[in-house]
């Protein structure tokens, strides 16, 4: 196996890099308005359910999009605040729970 | 001044042909592909079809015919990985496409990467990624791990839907120095918090640096998890990766 000099391989990293981030920025714009999981058919490429995906034209076959990508869908997801509220008390439910079981757990070790 | 009928491959000739658009872009592309060999036209070929097994066997195949680690990667996957980024740009494919598209050349990627560790370049670091329990969606992480990879660190890809004992299982198997988290329903994200908690229990807490992010997930969020840094998207997640790894040494 011939070795490499490692500047010449930080350079192609930088390249990748690069066109990656350029890859990633363009992704964040088109996602606004595209959903993420649609792929150039128009078909749906995710593993779960969506209210945009339309019945397949046979049988386990991939769901076509029917989102009409007209709004960003990720500003939807993030103006629920009384779901945001459940999560924020249900974090806190668990962190305090574990506090709590560990301090019992340490107090029966000590008794 | 080389012309298209000069590349080989067919495949590629249809897409400088169809897709390009702009002269400099068509003129440096002809000249790359012109220029280089047909086993590299190939390799450059599968990775824009997003094939990752057919990636596998070409980049094997040339390097076993002695064909040098920085030709396969600049005339074969750098090369076609430029295809791509235009046509993601000009819309002719998306992000499942593209990431397809990372997938191959991680494929080709898994055999230069012993040379690029035998000539000292090492991973910045070793990264754990999956989206937490209940939850399916990979898109995100996906792109994080794309970034990731591209800039030099080792990931592993816990998938989605992942598990507390899963993560726990992943971090004593694989050493790893950060862990990343992701979740993009406000109803799944407190499972990261379940799993930094399940993570203390296990005694595993310290061996790791927990970055979390996701749609819904804020630094708020992240601080009141105990997480150790939360990245807004795939370049931040980058980011902060970076200053993670540079605690950790």
């Amino acid at each position: 196996m011939s070795k490499i000099d490692p500047k010449e391989i930080q350079k192609r990293m930088a390249r990748i890099s690069e066109m990656f981030s350029e890859m990633v920025s363009h992704a964040e714009t088109v996602s606004q308005t595209r959903c993420p999981y649609r792929d150039r058919h128009d078909l749906c490429t995710a593993e779960f359910r969506c209210r945009n995906q339309k019945p397949p034209a046979a049988e386990g076959e991939r769901h076509p999009c029917g989102h009409d990508g007209v709004f960003d869908y990720r500003s939807a997801w993030e103006s629920q605040p009384l779901a945001h509220g459940r999560a924020k008390k249900k974090v806190r439910e668990i962190r305090e729970g574990a506090a709590q079981r560990r301090s019992e757990s340490r107090r029966k070790k000590a008794d | 001044m080389a012309e298209l009928s000069d590349i080989e491959n067919e495949f590629i000739r249809q897409e400088i042909e169809e897709y390009l658009e702009r002269p400099e872009e068509i003129e440096r592309n002809i000249e790359l592909f012109a220029r280089v060999r047909p086993a590299m036209q190939a390799i450059a070929a599968a990775l824009i079809e997003g094939e990752d097994g057919e990636v596998d066997r070409l980049t094997q195949q040339a390097l076993e015919d002695g064909v040098e680690a920085l030709e396969v990667m600049d005339d074969g996957l750098i090369a076609g990985m430029g295809i791509v980024g235009i046509k993601f740009r000009e819309a002719m494919i998306f992000v499942p496409e593209v990431l397809a598209c990372a997938r191959a050349m991680k494929a080709g990627m898994k055999y230069i990467e012993p040379i690029l560790s035998e000539s000292g370049v090492k991973p910045i670091a070793k990264v754990l990624m999956g989206t937490v329990k209940g939850d399916l969606h990979d898109i995100g992480k996906n792109l994080c791990i794309m970034m990731l990879r591209g800039s030099g660190f080792e990931v592993v890809d816990l998938g989605v839907d992942t598990s507390e004992d899963e993560f726990i299982d992943a971090i004593e198997e694989h050493k790893a120095t950060i862990l990343g988290m992701s979740a993009l329903l406000t109803t799944t994200m407190p499972n990261m918090g379940k799993t930094i908690e399940a993570l203390i229990d296990a005694d595993v807490r310290d061996d790791v640096w927990v970055m979390v992010g996701g749609a819904p997930v804020t630094q708020e969020f992240a601080d009141d998890m105990g997480a150790d840094g939360y990245g807004k998207d795939a370049l931040s997640c980058v980011s902060l990766a970076k200053k993670l790894a540079a605690q950790a040494l």
